[in-house]
């Protein structure tokens, strides 16, 4: 097995100390095999600089702490494998997200605005009842709900996206996606209107260009193209058509 | 002198995963005040990685039919090796079916029965009935009488918690995320709330509540291979020990999975040696059947891991940047049945490690993977020794798994303690009132201050928090893992007597202003070692092998002398944990044959009460 | 949103651009594209060409069809127009992001936003000197592309790339074909009616030669 050295190249910037400008700088270490992102970095932290601020939380691309900009591209770090990438590593912060310092950006705040300006929760006016049996549900639906539901908010669609990084308002394929998953799910009760006071706008279904880094870059590979194209010809139905 | 920024609410929990967020729910339902802090966002808590599934005795699915509470107490009990209390085990059992059903009205999709004739991979042939048709489904899992698994196709944790935050949005719950709860305050007999520190500016606030609840989860990161996430430090459990008179309980009690993927320890399902995979050692040679030969890789998780660390120890293991590791071998299983049924798995090795299970041999080692012990507290979640402080999932030690927890028995815990307990609390923080004096609770904040003011002015000493870090874990790994033995662990308790000392004398490298990275660490470090010292010198005492705590020295179950619990206090200033221990509340199922594992009569090698 | 912005803006303002950009993109691409066609009726020779043309002011429908599309284009510069990247900071952003991200379909938004407003300034001045030197006819179309091959080159690679990637981002933005299948066969489109085009192009620039 070789090892040979790797270079990577980071943006530095803490926020609390705009006087000091942002920056990029070169780190090498060692390479041994199956590196990922993830290790390299914290190998960078604890034996060159532990002052290096990421994030990562579950490092098994569940959770969507971890993306970045490796290369170029958004990704998520902790399933990208230095050995995949040809030359010097550069890491950049998300673009759109507040930064934090460094790699690290407040992808939380941004998410958790997304869900209350979509009111994605079950809109519904029925009483649980803890001794009844559950509602049922065709399992064909239940595995399209949780096909849009799978997405992690790790925020590499936003990212990724122009649309997204010139209008702050834009809610993007993240939130897009969030409302299908409302829209397909029998127990929200919300109505076509509601629906169309949402996402019936350029700040939802009508802002996106159709620029497709999100269907590109989604680590989830959620069908992001088809999920977008479905909540623009429901707003088309529900705002023409009023159903 | 400079006064901390104060905030006061009713009821303040600590952790955003199921089991904080549906605690919260409960109280704010219920119309009080309350306040979330997490490390991160909700969202990222690590209960989102649990894809296995939830248990829930609903019957529905044709291999669950019959299924019903007494079943799966029965199973619960058996599975914690008559560790667990079981008036709490029953008052689980009755309440998982109406969690579940309220988690499916506030949204997860759970996959539902499919009616019609399926044959199982062993050839049986079942069928789901037309009239249960659309109802929740449920799969297999380990130390099961029924299927009884409920699941949402490969997301259950996320799905669960995605609906549970989608709540507490919904409910507008103030949630203060990246904010790390670092010392309880308390006046000896009430907690008050918690001191936090930012981990955005760095900055200490004071938190204020009638009512704290620590939901911060398990602490699997203080072993160097464990399949929990990062964040996973136990600091919650950490900073309730501090407090000198609440106790954890169980804290030996430590479950293991035999296939973590090196170097990342992610989980390789059994699955693979299920399907027909070897393990094989440094030299290709495939070595279980020297150590079993009747059920070879297919012997119980517990006896494949320590067969592994056994083999390991003989130098056998096949060494690495990361440590000594076995190979997973399952090349001969084909490309076809690799690519469709283990597909998961070769996702898994491609996106991680960058390899081909179909030509390619998978390392792996035993994995650290779920800690039953936790902050100790009474049927209702309330803390022992301290008014107004609960604890609820695997932070706490409610004490629903004992010495082993069933597979799916956690999800299902989060979601009903969290009802019980969210009750509970707001009953208590309706009565309470919050009474306190200002240079109490400031002093406590301030203690935290002088701390970091030391570490940045590199007052302390010159360690390498990191360092001790790496120590602390390989320790772990080396003495307290899924074997254990009285001169080992002794090694053990002195190495982290030491670590203890060392931790105290952190000097940072980075300036550790704001929110620097290496200042968390090093503010938590010494808490881990506490933690660490609660495990192995409470496995060094106990003289038994129990679930997942087995001895080499002492093989048997003891129920004449340990049917208890242990209880570790750790008194300011000292270098060991205090044991003391009480007993076990059995009301039902008196001790007896678990049915599996070395020791049961029945045993047939596979135990499955280690389930995921 | 803020209430000000909320009571003043028409609920469906949106929805209507949006469908507007759809229409007259289709429109204006169904036009190009036929457009080339009856062009491209030169190389049938020249009396096919004068007597479509005929034909075509004989039943009005160029009457009627000119001023109609000049409608469409008008509208639909003003419906996509509204993408436009206005402000400098915004431009700045979009090419640094196109650049870094190397997204194909970025890149080819970024180009249809180009090619869109060179064929603004292009089409216009194409329009206008058709409608100055009516009636359409072979010589004095061949006349004109002539001495001009070089502008007609330019718009037709740049009206050929905008049209089919225009009506490619249409059907990707309504999802009714997949992405990849798509691309491919607006390329091949694209590729035939720019081969007439070409043809048409060598063509007349022969015949105008010749006199
Ligand atoms: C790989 C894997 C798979 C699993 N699969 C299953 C399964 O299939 N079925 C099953 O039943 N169980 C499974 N489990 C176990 C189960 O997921 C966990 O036990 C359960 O989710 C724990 O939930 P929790 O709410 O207690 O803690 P967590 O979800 O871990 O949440 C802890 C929260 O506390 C916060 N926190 C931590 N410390 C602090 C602090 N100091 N201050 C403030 N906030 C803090 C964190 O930010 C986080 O929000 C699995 C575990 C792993 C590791
Ligand atoms: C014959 C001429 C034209 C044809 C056939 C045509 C066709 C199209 C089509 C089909 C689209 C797709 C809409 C989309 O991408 O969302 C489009 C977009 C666009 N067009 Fe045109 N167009 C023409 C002329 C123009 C002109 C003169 C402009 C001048 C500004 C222009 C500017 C744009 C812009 C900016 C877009 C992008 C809009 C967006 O991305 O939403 N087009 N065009
Ligand atoms: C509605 C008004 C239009 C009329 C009546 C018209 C008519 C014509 C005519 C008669 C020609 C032959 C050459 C000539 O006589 O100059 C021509 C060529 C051409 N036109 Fe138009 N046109 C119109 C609009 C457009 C638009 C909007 C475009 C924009 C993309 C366009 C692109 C072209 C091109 C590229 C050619 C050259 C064809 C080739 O190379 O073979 N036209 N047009
Ligand atoms: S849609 Fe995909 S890229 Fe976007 S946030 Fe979700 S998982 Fe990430
Ligand atoms: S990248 Fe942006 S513009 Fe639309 S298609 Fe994706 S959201
Ligand atoms: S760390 Fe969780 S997705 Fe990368």
């Amino acid at each position: 097995m070789s090892t040979k050295q790797r270079k990577f190249s980071i943006f530095r910037y803490n926020p609390n100390t705009p006087e000091k400008k942002p920056f990029m700088q070169d780190y090498v270490i060692e390479e041994v095999p199956g590196m990922t992102i993830f290790t390299a970095l914290n190998k960078i932290r604890e034996d060159l600089d532990p002052s290096l601020m990421f994030d990562f939380v579950c490092r098994a691309a569940i959770c969507g702490s971890c993306a970045m900009i490796i290369n170029g591209r958004p990704r998520l770090a902790c399933k990208t494998l230095t050995g995949d990438l040809k030359g010097t590593i550069t890491l950049m912060p998300l673009p759109v997200f507040k930064l934090i310092g460094d790699l690290s950006v407040d992808t939380g705040t941004w998410f958790r605005q997304l869900q209350l300006r979509t009111e994605a929760w079950i809109h519904t006016d029925k009483k649980f009842d803890p001794d009844a049996v559950e509602e049922r549900m065709d399992n064909r639906v239940a595995l399209e709900i949780y096909e849009a539901e799978r997405c992690i908010e790790c925020g590499c669609c936003i990212a990724g996206c122009v649309t997204a990084n010139i209008r702050e308002d834009f809610l993007g394929a993240a939130g897009i996606n969030r409302v299908a998953r409302f829209m397909v799910d029998p127990r929200d009760e919300r109505t076509p209107q509601q629906y169309f006071d949402v996402i019936g706008s350029d700040e939802g279904a009508f802002g996106c260009m159709a620029l497709m880094a999100c269907d590109d870059n989604c680590p989830m590979q959620l069908p992001l193209q088809s999920q977008l194209a479905f909540v623009r010809r429901k707003m088309l139905a529900f705002g023409l058509l009023g159903k | 002198m400079m006064n901390y920024t104060v905030i006061v609410t009713d009821v303040l929990v600590a952790g955003a995963g199921l089991a904080g967020e549906r605690a919260a729910i409960e109280a704010a339902s219920r119309g009080l005040d309350v306040i979330i802090l997490s490390l991160v966002p909700p969202r990222r808590s690590h209960s989102t990685a649990a894809q296995g599934g939830c248990q829930a005795s609903l019957g529905n699915c044709a291999m669950g039919e019959g299924d019903n509470t007494d079943i799966h107490f029965a199973d619960t009990v058996k599975g914690s090796d008559w560790g667990c209390d079981q008036d709490v085990a029953r008052l689980f059992v009755e309440t998982v079916p109406k969690a579940i059903r309220q988690m499916a009205h506030w949204g997860v999709p759970w996959s539902r029965v499919v009616a019609g004739r399926k044959v199982l991979p062993d050839g049986r042939e079942i069928e789901d009935k037309k009239e249960k048709e659309g109802l929740i489904t449920a799969r297999d899992f380990g130390g099961t009488a029924k299927w009884r698994t409920c699941y949402t196709a490969d997301g259950t944790g996320h799905s669960m918690q995605y609906t549970v935050d989608s709540v507490v949005i919904k409910l507008g719950i103030t949630v203060h995320d990246r904010t790390e709860a670092i010392s309880i305050i308390h006046d000896g007999e009430t907690c008050l709330g918690v001191v936090a520190r930012c981990l955005r500016t760095g900055e200490l606030r004071i938190y204020l509540a009638r009512a704290t609840v620590i939901a911060t989860g398990g602490y699997g990161r203080l072993y160097g291979a464990s399949t929990n996430a990062i964040i996973n430090e136990g600091t919650g459990m950490s900073i309730a020990l501090d407090t000198g008179i609440v106790p954890l309980g169980n804290m030996e009690a430590v479950q293991f999975h035999p296939t973590g993927m090196v170097p990342v320890w992610i989980l390789i399902t059994e699955g693979a040696r299920g399907d027909g995979g070897y393990l094989l050692d440094k030299n290709l040679h495939r070595f279980m059947p020297d150590y079993e030969p009747v059920k070879k890789e297919l012997a119980s998780r517990d006896v494949v891991s320590r067969r592994m660390i056994q083999h390991i120890r003989k130098g056998y293991g096949v060494d690495s940047p990361y440590g000594p590791h076995l190979w997973l071998d399952i090349r001969h299983l084909g490309a076809k049945h690799i690519n469709t049924n283990l597909r998961e798995i070769k996702n898994i090795c491609m996106n991680f490690n960058g390899i081909d299970p179909v030509k390619d041999l998978i390392p792996v080692r035993p994995t650290q993977h779920y800690s039953m012990g936790g902050v100790r507290t009474n049927i209702d979640g309330a803390a022992y020794g301290l008014k107004g402080l609960f604890a609820v999932g695997e932070a706490a030690c409610w004490d629903l798994h004992g010495f082993n927890r069933l597979g799916g028995n956690s999800l299902a815990e989060t979601i009903v303690s969290g009802w019980v307990v969210g009750r509970k609390v707001a009953e208590y923080a309706r009565d309470a009132v919050l009474n306190y004096s200002h240079s109490l609770v400031q002093g406590f904040a301030r203690k935290q201050q002088e701390r970091i003011n030391d570490l940045i002015a590199g007052r302390l000493g010159k360690e390498n928090v990191y360092q001790i870090r790496r120590e602390m874990e390989q320790t772990l790994m080396d003495y307290v893992g899924i074997f254990r033995n009285g001169p080992d662990l002794q090694k053990a308790v002195a190495k982290f007597q030491e670590l203890h000392e060392r931790a105290q004398k952190i000097g940072l490298r980075s300036d550790g202003k704001w929110a620097s990275p290496e200042l968390t660490t090093s503010l938590r470090m010494p808490g881990m070692v506490r933690l660490a010292l609660c495990i192995s010198y409470g496995a060094l005492t106990r003289t038994e092998s129990r679930g997942s705590h087995a001895r080499e020295d002492y093989p048997k179950r003891d129920d004449v002398n340990w049917l208890k619990r242990t209880l570790a206090y750790w008194k300011e200033g000292a270098d060991l944990p205090e044991l003391r221990y009480e007993p076990v509340k059995i009301t039902e199922l008196p001790p007896g044959d678990r049915g599996y594992g070395e020791s049961s009569a029945a045993s047939t090698g596979g135990n499955k009460a280690n389930g995921q | 949103m803020q209430a000000q912005k909320l009571l003043t803006r028409n609920p469906r303002a949106e929805l209507y651009y949006d469908l507007v950009e759809l229409l007259t993109g289709v429109t204006l691409v169904g036009f190009l594209w036929t457009h080339m066609i009856f062009v491209a009726t030169i190389l049938l020779g020249k009396q096919t060409f004068n007597t479509l043309s005929q034909f075509l002011d004989d039943y009005y429908l160029s009457y009627v069809g000119i001023p109609f599309i000049i409608l469409v284009f008008v509208t639909h510069i003003l419906a996509a127009g509204r993408r436009l990247p206005t402000r400098y900071q915004e431009q700045k952003i979009i090419w640094r992001h196109a650049r870094m991200l190397k997204g194909t379909d970025t890149w080819i938004w970024v180009f249809q936003v180009i090619t869109g407003a060179a064929i603004f300034a292009l089409g216009s001045i194409h329009m206008w000197m058709v409608i100055t030197g009516w009636p359409i006819r072979a010589m004095t179309s061949a006349d004109r592309m002539h001495s001009f091959w070089w502008f007609y080159l330019v718009l037709l690679l740049l009206g050929e790339y905008h049209a089919g990637f225009g009506i490619y981002r249409q059907f990707v933005k309504w999802g009714w074909f997949p992405r990849k299948p798509l691309g491919y066969v607006t390329k091949m489109i694209t590729a035939v009616i720019l081969a007439l085009g070409l043809a048409a192009l060598w063509v007349m620039y022969e015949l105008g030669g010749a006199v």
